[in-house]
């Protein structure tokens, strides 16, 4: 194991930089897709046409900016670590749609949203043992 | 929730999830007797699932909530802790299986919402 950096390049800075990025990107992506929106026609199940709007793109670079720095931070924290503390943007993504998106969260969804973050809490760590494995 | 929509969220994760294990295997450092070709071919799998998935999630999300969609993501911990047991013959200790009727009751909930 090296020595891990310290500042911008330290591996929870960055780890806290790949949460925000995948939490943003996911933001912009519903917002981008709203935008070309065409549910008439069978082939926008594809999603390709989603590539017209310029957030669809930004989110792109943002996914790109989270695998990076997401690479650097296995560099030095082990998977089973990594991973559970990864899950916050869980939590991150349902408040984002509730606050910035303004979509109407019912309670029924909140309840189940919840469950499911209780779950991800439960397996995320021997998860993470399993999948460096497989 | 109709039937076709739940089949694209379906094939968006097994896509996903196929995709990170065909990443992992490429990137796996040292194995004995692998070609750069057999390298590429992994890389090249790997970088194709995750397109499709990436794809039908902005079809998805064309058509509802990213609050409804996001959840199903838990669904990806669920089909890893299956294929370790199928793949590596893992027994599923307690801890996965709460875990997993957790994600699962909780999805349920999400998805008649």
């Amino acid at each position: 194991m090296h020595h891990p950096p310290s500042g911008f390049l330290s591996p929870r800075f960055q780890l806290f930089v790949s949460v925000v990025c995948v939490f943003v990107s996911e933001l912009l992506l519903k917002r981008g897709a709203s935008q070309v929106a065409d549910t008439e026609s069978a082939f926008s199940w594809t999603g390709i046409n989603g590539l017209e709007s310029s957030l669809v793109w930004w989110a792109i670079l943002l996914i790109l900016a989270s695998f990076l720095s997401w690479l650097h931070v296995l560099k030095y924290i082990p998977l089973s670590i990594a991973f559970p503390l990864s899950r916050v943007v869980d939590v991150l993504v349902p408040l984002g749609c509730w606050v910035f998106l303004g979509e109407l969260i019912s309670i029924r969804r909140w309840c189940g949203i919840a469950l499911v973050i209780v779950g991800l809490a439960i397996v995320a760590k021997p998860v993470a043992q399993l999948e460096e494995r497989l | 929730m109709n039937f076709l929509a739940l089949t694209f969220i379906l094939i968006a994760l097994v896509s996903f999830v196929g995709g990170q294990l065909f990443l992992k295997h490429a990137m796996q450092p040292g194995q004995s007797g692998r070609t750069k070709r057999g390298f590429i071919g992994l890389l090249t799998a790997g970088i194709s699932l995750m397109t499709v998935s990436f794809f039908l999630t902005l079809g998805l999300l064309q058509r509802f909530d990213l609050s409804y969609l996001y959840p199903f993501q838990g669904l990806s911990t669920i089909i890893i802790s299956l294929l370790a047991a199928l793949v590596l013959k893992e027994k599923l200790s307690l801890r996965l299986t709460v875990g997993a009727l957790l994600i699962s009751a909780g999805i349920v909930l999400v998805s008649i919402s």
